[in-house]
C-alpha cells in the first residue's frame, strides 16, 4: 500500500470538496450537539405530536423574515400573558387582569384566542367578560362572555379546574363574539353588520380596524390596546392562576408554521440529530456485517464462501422499496425496525465487493508466507487482509450515511417513518398529506428538503474527497 | 533506404514540467534491414515508436523534425493522409504486451482482417482467405479466426498480433518489445519466425527491447537509446565487439554470459528525470569514465568508423 | 453448452429471490400473528355476510346460530386458521404463484372490479410507460453526453457533470418532484400539478396524445433529472477508461477512421457495464416510481402501493410486494441474457 496518515491527510485537503464537506459536517454536529442538550428527550411524543402544545400558534404561516420581501407590514404573533390580578371587593367580587399590547401591521391578525389556567372555585360558577379598550379611545364593550360550566354533580367543593389543559376560546369559532361586534359597529359607526356577516368576513377586522368612509375595514388601527379581562367569582376564596390572550400573528418564527401550528424551526432543528443518528448507525452497522462476511467468506473459501455467496447474491437482488415498505409495514414503524431493515439490504452489496478484493489480496506472496510461519486464519484475517481492504471499507461507508438518511427520508415520506422521533421526511410528508404544496407554503416544502440533500452532499464531497487517498491512481499529487 | 529520420523531437507536457521523451533522434534503416532500439524503461523507445506512427497522446508540446519514408517526408501529411496512406500499408506496429492489443469482444479474425476492409476496401471472404493464409505462415491454426483473445495463450496472442501486423505487406515493421511476456522457448520460437519473415518479406524492422543480447540475435543496425537521444549507432557487429559509449560497454557487461565465471555488473543509479535532465551529458552522474567537461556541455556527435556515430565527449574535440 | 448450464443457474437465483421473497413475507405475517388477524377479519366479514342472508330464511335464532357456527368452522377449516401459521405456508405460498391475490379493500378499478388481479393488470402499464419513457430518455442522454465529455476530460463541461452527478445522487427523487410542482403548477401554473389526464379527458385520440403529454412532463423530468446524473457519469468514466486501453492505440496504428475506433474499439467494449448499470436502473426504478408517481398522482402501480399503505390494506400490500419482486426478477433475468450476449468474456 504505502500511505501513510500524514499524506492521506495532505491529499484529502488539496480539494475543494473535501473542505467544503468537512466545513457542513462539522457544522451539522454542533447543531446535533446543540440540540442534544437542549431538548427534551421525549420531544416527539410529548411535544410535537401533541397539538396542545402547538394551540396558541398561528397556523400555515411563512417566516418573519419574509417581511423583509414585501413593503407590507406583516402582524407579529403575540402570546401575552399575566397573572397580575387586581381584586376587586366592591359589590361582586371580581378578578381583574389588564393586557396591555402594541399593534402594528398593514394587516389584521390571524387570529385572537383567550385561555385561563387554573381555576378553583367554591361555589357557583364563575362569569368571564372581555373588553378591549383600542388605541383610538373606542372601546368594545364585552367583546367575550363565558359562563364556566357547573361543576359535575356528586362534586365537592374546592372545584379546581383547567390545571392540565387550560381553558381556550379560539375567538373566530364564537358566535358570542361575533355578536358582540355587529353591537359594536352598530353603536359605534352605525354599520348595519349581522353577527354572521362579520363571521363570514373575518372578526379580526372589526376588532381591530375603523371603517373608512365606504365602510370597508382596510385597514387595522396601531397603536397600544389594552385587553381587560374580568372574573366574576361568587366566593371570597375562588383563584384563578393566569390569563393569556394570543394575538395570531401572519407570521411565526425563524422557518414558519405548518398546519398544526408547529415551529418549524423546531422541528426541523430537531432532525439534525435524527439523521445523523440514523446515517451512521446504520452505515455502521452495515459496514460492519458486510465487511466481516466479505473477509471471512473470501478468504476462508469453500462452503461458508459459497453459502454467504448465495446469500448475498439473494438479497442483493431483492427490490429493495417495496420489500422495505412491506416491512416496516408489518413489523411497525419504529426507528429499530427502520435500521434494521436497512442494514438487513445493506450488507450484501458490500460482502460482494469486499469478497472480490481479498480474493486478490488472498494471492499475494506474504499471505502465503503467513501461512507458512503458522499464522491462524483469523489472525492473517485481521491483521493482513483487513488492512489492505480497510480504506475502501471506510469511503463505503461513507457513501451508505446519506443512502440511509434518504431512505429513511423515503420511507417517512410514505407516511412508514417513526412518529416518536421527527425527521425531515416525515415533516415533509405531513406538508404534502396536508396539500402544502397545492397552498403553496413553500416555507414547509423547501426547507427540509434542502437539509436533506444539503446534509447527504457532504458526505458525498468527503467521499470524493477521499477517493484519490484510496485509489493512488487517482492522486493529484505525486 | 527506407526510412531516415533526422532530428526527430517529441517533447510532452506534464503536470511537473515539459517532457523531452525524444530530442533529436536521427537513423537511417535499409529496405530489408533490421535496427534494434536498446535501452531501459523511460529512455523514449516506445515514445519513438509513437512518434513515427503519429500515434500522439493529447499532451504533446513539441512534434518536429524530418520523417522520410521511401523518399516521402511524412511530417508534411496531413493526419487525414497518414490514416489513410501511411498507417498500417507502409508502417505497421506490434505493440509491447499483446495481452492487451487486441479488442476483447470482437473475434480475433475479423481484428485481423479489418485493415484489408477498411484499407484495401477487400471483401469480407477475401479477406478472410488472406488472413487465413497468413496464420498459417505464423503457425497458427485456422480456428484461431473466430476466437476470442481471452481464449488464446500468450504466445499465440503475440503470433496474431504480428500476423496483423503483416497482413498489408509494409515495408517497415515496429516492433515494441514483442517476446517480453513469453517464456524462453516461445521467445525462442517467435524470434525465428520474425528472422524467416525478415528474409522472405524483404521487410524492414525496428526491434524496440530492453535486452541488448536479443536483439543482437536479429538486428543488422543498432541503436542505443538513453535519456532521449541515440547515444550508440552502428552495426549489431560494431555495438556488440567495440562499443564505444560507456553505457554500452556497461549495458553489454550486465548481460551474464553461460560460459562465463564473470560476475554481470550493474549500472549504478537510475535513468535521468526526461523533464529536468542532468546538465551536459545525460549519462554523467553514472558514468565511470565521466570527465569534466561532461557535466558542463552536450557531448558532440563523433564518428569513429564508417558507419558508426557515437555521442560521447571521449571522442570529440575539448575544445569547440 | 456452459453458457446454457450458467444461464441456468443464474435463473435459479432469480428464481429463489421470488421463493425467499414469498417465505420471508409469510414467516413475518405468521410470526406478528398478522395473517391471523387478517384471516379473522376475512373470515367474520364473510359469516356476516353469510348470517344475513340466511336471517331471511330462518327464524329461529338457535337454529340460525347453529348454522353460521358450522359455517364459520368449515371457513376457518378452509383457511387453515385452526392450524398454526407454518403450516399455512405452503398454501399460501401456492395462492400467490397463481396469481390467486384477492381483493383489494379499497380500490376499484375503472370497470369497478376490486380484484388485485385486476387493478394491477390496470395499473401496471401506466407504470411501465412512465418509467420506460424516463429510462429511455435518462439512457440515451446518458450515452451521448457521456462519451461526448469522455473525450474532453478535466474540461469545465466535464466537472459540470461530475457535479451535476453528485448533486443527482444527493437529491430525493421525490423532493424534486414537490419542488417541480411548487415551481410549474403553482406559480408558474403552466403545467399540471398531477394525474394522466384532465378531468374530463379529450375524446379523440391526438389531443389525448397531448393532454398525457402535457401532463407526464413534470413526472418524467423528474425521473430524468435524477437517473442522468449517474448514468452520464458511467458512461463517461467506462468510455474514459476504455479510451486508454492498448488497443484502442492498436486500432488507431492500424489506420482505422476515428469513427471507427469510437464505435467498435471504445463503446462497443465499454458498453457491457453501462447496459447492466441500465438495466439495473429499469429495474430499480419501478421501486423509485412508488415514490413518483405518489407525489404526481400518476395513476400507475406505485400509486396505488401508496394506496394499500394510506388504506391500512394488508392483502394488496402483499400482492405488490409480490408482483414488484416478480418484476424486478424478470427484469434481471432478461439483463442476465443480454449481457452474455454483449460480452463474450463473461464466464462464470
Amino acid at each position: 500500500m504505502g500511505f501513510n496518515a500524514k499524506d492521506a491527510l495532505n491529499e484529502f485537503w488539496s480539494s475543494r470538496v473535501s473542505k467544503l464537506g468537512v466545513f457542513f459536517m462539522v457544522t451539522l454536529f454542533a447543531i446535533s450537539f446543540y440540540v442534544l442538550v437542549s431538548y427534551p428527550s421525549n420531544f416527539g411524543t410529548s411535544y410535537w405530536n401533541r397539538p396542545q402544545h402547538w394551540a396558541d400558534y398561528p397556523k400555515a404561516v411563512p417566516p418573519t423574515w419574509t417581511q423583509m420581501l414585501t413593503s407590507d407590514k406583516k402582524a407579529q404573533h403575540q402570546i401575552l400573558v399575566t397573572d397580575e390580578v387586581y381584586v376587586r371587593d366592591k359589590g361582586i367580587r371580581a378578578l381583574e387582569y389588564s393586557i396591555r399590547f402594541n399593534y402594528k401591521a398593514d394587516e389584521y391578525p390571524k387570529f385572537t384566542s383567550f385561555s385561563l389556567s387554573e381555576l378553583t372555585f367554591y361555589d357557583d360558577p364563575p362569569f368571564v367578560y372581555l373588553t378591549l379598550e383600542r388605541p383610538d379611545g373606542t372601546v368594545i364593550e364585552d367583546l367575550l362572555f363565558h359562563s364556566i360550566p357547573y361543576p359535575s354533580p356528586g362534586d365537592e367543593p374546592p372545584f379546581v379546574k383547567y390545571v392540565e389543559s387550560p381553558l381556550r376560546i379560539y375567538l373566530p369559532g364564537s358566535s358570542e363574539v361575533n355578536s358582540a361586534l355587529s353591537r359594536f359597529v352598530r353603536s359605534e359607526y352605525e354599520l348595519g353588520l349581522t353577527p354572521l356577516d362579520i363571521g363570514n368576513s373575518g372578526q379580526e377586522q372589526y376588532i381591530f380596524g375603523t371603517p373608512d368612509s365606504e365602510g370597508n375595514f382596510d385597514q387595522p388601527l396601531t397603536g397600544s390596546y389594552t385587553m381587560k379581562i374580568r372574573v366574576e367569582t361568587f366566593h371570597e376564596d375562588d383563584t384563578v392562576g393566569s390569563v393569556k390572550f394570543v394575538v395570531g400573528g401572519t407570521v411565526f418564527g425563524y422557518m414558519g408554521t405548518d398546519t398544526l401550528g408547529r415551529d418549524l424551526a423546531v422541528g426541523l432543528l430537531f432532525g439534525f440529530p435524527v439523521a445523523l443518528f440514523i446515517g451512521f448507525i446504520t452505515s455502521t452497522l452495515t459496514t460492519i456485517v458486510g465487511s466481516v462476511l466479505g473477509i471471512w467468506g473470501g478468504y476462508v473459501g469453500g462452503r461458508t464462501d459459497d453459502v454467504i455467496q448465495r446469500v448475498s447474491d439473494i438479497l442483493n437482488n431483492l427490490p429493495q422499496l417495496p420489500i422495505l415498505i412491506f416491512l416496516v409495514f408489518i413489523l411497525g414503524q419504529n426507528i429499530w425496525n427502520i435500521i434494521l431493515v436497512l442494514v438487513f439490504f445493506g450488507w450484501p452489496g458490500l460482502t460482494i465487493l469486499v469478497r472480490s478484493m481479498v480474493l486478490q489480496a488472498k494471492e499475494e506472496q506474504f499471505i502465503e508466507a503467513s501461512v507458512a510461519i503458522g499464522a491462524s486464519r483469523s489472525w492473517i484475517m485481521a491483521r493482513h487482509i483487513f488492512p489492505q481492504v480497510a480504506p475502501f471499507i471506510f469511503t463505503q461507508m461513507i457513501f451508505y450515511t446519506p443512502s440511509a438518511i434518504l431512505a429513511e427520508a423515503a420511507l417517512s415520506f410514505l407516511g412508514l417513518g417513526d412518529p416518536s422521533l421527527p425527521t425531515w421526511g416525515q415533516i415533509l410528508e405531513r406538508g404534502f398529506q396536508t396539500g402544502a404544496i397545492y397552498l403553496g407554503y413553500w416555507w414547509w416544502i423547501i426547507p427540509p428538503g434542502l437539509l436533506i440533500v444539503i446534509t447527504a452532499l457532504c458526505f458525498v464531497f468527503i467521499a470524493q474527497g477521499l477517493e484519490p487517498v484510496v485509489n493512488p491512481r487517482l492522486r493529484r499529487r505525486r | 533506404m527506407v526510412l531516415k529520420i533526422e532530428e526527430l523531437h517529441l517533447h510532452y507536457v506534464t503536470m511537473r514540467g515539459m517532457l523531452k521523451a525524444v530530442d533529436g533522434i536521427s537513423l537511417e534503416i535499409g529496405s530489408g534491414e533490421a535496427l534494434g532500439l536498446v535501452g531501459e524503461s523511460g529512455c523514449g523507445k516506445t515514445s519513438m515508436s509513437l512518434g513515427i506512427t503519429r500515434l500522439l497522446p493529447s499532451n504533446v508540446s513539441e512534434y518536429k523534425g524530418s520523417i522520410e519514408l521511401e523518399g516521402r517526408e511524412l511530417m508534411k501529411l496531413s493526419k487525414e493522409e497518414f490514416r489513410s496512406d501511411i498507417n498500417w500499408k507502409k508502417i505497421s506496429m506490434v505493440f509491447q504486451g499483446a495481452m492487451n492489443s487486441l479488442n476483447p469482444v470482437i473475434r480475433v479474425g475479423i481484428q485481423v482482417a479489418e485493415p484489408l476492409v477498411v484499407h484495401e476496401k477487400m471483401r469480407k471472404q477475401e479477406a478472410k482467405e488472406r488472413v487465413l493464409e497468413i496464420f498459417e505462415r505464423v503457425g497458427l491454426p485456422p480456428e484461431t479466426f473466430d476466437r476470442y483473445a481471452h481464449e488464446l495463450s500468450g504466445g499465440m496472442k503475440q503470433r496474431v498480433v504480428i500476423a496483423m501486423a503483416l497482413l498489408l505487406n509494409p515495408p517497415l515493421i515496429i516492433l515494441d518489445e514483442p517476446t517480453s511476456a513469453l517464456d524462453v522457448s516461445i521467445q525462442a520460437q517467435v524470434m525465428n519466425l520474425l528472422k524467416q519473415l525478415k528474409k522472405e518479406r524483404n521487410m524492414a524492422m525496428i526491434f524496440i527491447t530492453h535486452d541488448i543480447a536479443l536483439s543482437s540475435d536479429i538486428s543488422d543496425k543498432m541503436a542505443v537509446m538513453y535519456g532521449g537521444r541515440i547515444v550508440e549507432f552502428g552495426t549489431s557487429e560494431q555495438v556488440i565487439n567495440d562499443p564505444r559509449h560507456p553505457y554500452t560497454q556497461k549495458l553489454l557487461a550486465s548481460t551474464p554470459l553461460l560460459r562465463s565465471y564473470n560476475e554481470p555488473e550493474f549500472i549504478p543509479g537510475a535513468p535521468p528525470d526526461l523533464v529536468s535532465p542532468p546538465t551536459g551529458c545525460n549519462y554523467h552522474p553514472r558514468c565511470h569514465m565521466v570527465m569534466d567537461v561532461c557535466s558542463r556541455k552536450d557531448p558532440p556527435t563523433a564518428y569513429p568508423e564508417e558507419g558508426q556515430r557515437v555521442e560521447c565527449w571521449l571522442y570529440g574535440e575539448e575544445n569547440e | 453448452m456452459r453458457l446454457g448450464r450458467n444461464l441456468l443457474v443464474r435463473g435459479f437465483t432469480l428464481l429463489m429471490v421470488v421463493v425467499v421473497t414469498l417465505l420471508l413475507m409469510n414467516v413475518v405475517l405468521g410470526a406478528t400473528g398478522f395473517s391471523d388477524r387478517m384471516l379473522n377479519a376475512l373470515i367474520n366479514d364473510q359469516v356476516r355476510i353469510y348470517r344475513q342472508g340466511l336471517v331471511q330464511t330462518i327464524q329461529d335464532p338457535t337454529e340460525l346460530q347453529r348454522i353460521v357456527n358450522n359455517y364459520k368452522d368449515v371457513l376457518i377449516e378452509a383457511y387453515g386458521l385452526d392450524k398454526p401459521w407454518p403450516m399455512r405456508l405452503p398454501q399460501m405460498i401456492w395462492r400467490v404463484m397463481t396469481f390467486d391475490l384477492g381483493k383489494a379493500k379499497n380500490a376499484q378499478t375503472f370497470k369497478g372490479s376490486t380484484e388485485i388481479y385486476d387493478l394491477i393488470a390496470e395499473r401496471l402499464p401506466k407504470s411501465i410507460l412512465l418509467i420506460t419513457t424516463s429510462v429511455g430518455i435518462s439512457a440515451l442522454l446518458g450515452l451521448t453526453i457521456g462519451t461526448k465529455i469522455a473525450t474532453m476530460p478535466g474540461s469545465k463541461i466535464d466537472r459540470f457533470f461530475s457535479n451535476y452527478s453528485a448533486f443527482s445522487y444527493a437529491l430525493p427523487t421525490w423532493w424534486t418532484g414537490i419542488l417541480f410542482i411548487l415551481i410549474f403548477a403553482q406559480y408558474l401554473r403552466i403545467l399540471p400539478p398531477g394525474g394522466m389526464y384532465s378531468a374530463p379527458p379529450p375524446t379523440e385520440a391526438i389531443p389525448r396524445f397531448l393532454d398525457l403529454l402535457f401532463h407526464a412532463i413534470l413526472p418524467i423530468s423528474t425521473l430524468v433529472l435524477a437517473l442522468s446524473g449517474s448514468w452520464i457519469y458511467l458512461t463517461r468514466t467506462m468510455v474514459l477508461n476504455t479510451a486508454q486501453q492498448d488497443f484502442v492505440n492498436v486500432a488507431r496504428a492500424k489506420g482505422l477512421p476515428e469513427n471507427l475506433v469510437m464505435r467498435r474499439y471504445i463503446i462497443r467494449v465499454a458498453a457491457p457495464p453501462i447496459i447492466t448499470n441500465i438495466i439495473l436502473g429499469l429495474a430499480g426504478s419501478l421501486s423509485g416510481a412508488i415514490l413518483t408517481e405518489t407525489v404526481f398522482g400518476w395513476p400507475g402501480m406505485g400509486l396505488l402501493y401508496w394506496n394499500a399503505i394510506v388504506t391500512v390494506d394488508e392483502g394488496l400490500i402483499i400482492a405488490l410486494t409480490f408482483v414488484y419482486t416478480l418484476i424486478y426478477v424478470i427484469a434481471r433475468m432478461i439483463l442476465e441474457v443480454l449481457y452474455v450476449f454483449l460480452d463474450p468474456r463473461v464466464e462464470y
